[in-house]
């Protein structure tokens, strides 16, 4: 579909960008990831506003994170998260098998050390949408075997 | 029927992959110097092909066959060139090439980030995948027939 294609290319663009703009220091103590996760934040924050302006408010967290799970990626990547698992005590793990904007870059361990980068993003993004339906959170994300990823969300108690 | 090998050129002439599957005789010259010679030869007959052509030329230069084997191309508007070698027995795959190029390559290479255009493909899933199709395809057998 034309407008995957364009996101996923336009993604890219935006990873390769932050960090030939970076000078050596910043790459090295992570401020270009910061950079990336700030823009997804701020997308996340206006998209969740989009998604939900015809849905009912929301029962309780859990009823929040499937949203997100279901519709808010379907929406996004045209796919639902594939596993989610919490603790019942504010960490959840989003799990998703075939990551859309790492399917192209490998099966498996190759270009490993490079896919953070290009998950800062969508860590951004999820940490928006929640912001927005008022859920303070830290999202993490972490790669052990492309395009299989996690991410992790752990809900600030305010 | 069988496939030999494929090449897999850019519009510069950087040969950005290269696989054989059964090759029973080698070119004789090291690697760099054969993709070159595929190069200009292939580049040479497209002209020579539009210029010696006796009616209106629609597709051009699509393949030519000697005795043994038959070598298939595929060019596309952005100078990308695909070259498969294969036995007598194999019709025209336009079709195959073109997957070969809109399904693998532009997928897995172009919209792949950490693969820079115009240098050889590093990406193992490119190589992989590639390697899969050609395997499936009706006209390749795995006997060195």
């Amino acid at each position: 579909m034309a407008d995957e294609a364009l996101f996923l290319l336009l993604h890219n663009e935006m990873v390769t960008g932050v960090y030939k703009s970076a000078d050596q220091g910043e790459v090295e103590n992570g401020r270009c990831i910061t950079k990336l996760e700030n823009m997804g934040f701020r997308v996340g924050q206006g998209l969740i506003e989009r998604f939900t302006k015809d849905t009912a408010r929301f029962k309780d967290e859990l009823d929040i994170m499937k949203f997100i799970c279901k519709d808010f990626w379907t929406t996004v990547f045209k796919k639902q998260i594939d596993n989610l698992r919490t603790n019942h005590q504010g960490i959840y793990v989003l799990q998703d098998n075939k990551f859309r904007l790492l399917t192209q870059m490998s099966a498996g361990k190759q270009y490993l050390d490079h896919a953070p980068k290009y998950l800062a993003f969508t860590c951004g993004l999820i940490r928006g949408g929640l912001s927005n339906l008022g859920i303070k959170s830290i999202v993490t994300a972490e790669v052990s075997a492309m395009p299989a990823c996690k991410f992790q969300v752990m809900i600030q108690k305010m | 029927m069988t496939v030999h090998n494929l090449y897999l050129f850019d519009r510069d002439g950087v040969c950005l992959h290269y696989s054989e599957w059964h090759r029973k005789k080698q070119a004789g010259i090291p690697k760099e110097e054969e993709y070159k010679l595929m190069y200009g030869m292939l580049f040479s007959i497209r002209s020579f092909v539009s210029k010696m052509s006796p009616v209106d030329m629609k597709d051009g230069f699509l393949a030519f066959q000697t005795s043994r084997y038959k070598l298939h191309y595929y060019e596309t508007p952005t100078g990308v060139k695909v070259v498969m070698n294969t036995d007598l027995g194999v019709g025209p795959i336009r079709d195959v090439l073109h997957h070969i190029y809109s399904g693998l390559y532009v997928e897995l290479v172009v919209k792949n980030p950490l693969c820079p255009l115009g240098q050889t493909v590093q990406s193992e899933l490119f190589r992989s995948r590639l390697d899969a199709y050609v395997r499936s395809l009706p006209f390749f057998s795995a006997r060195a027939g």
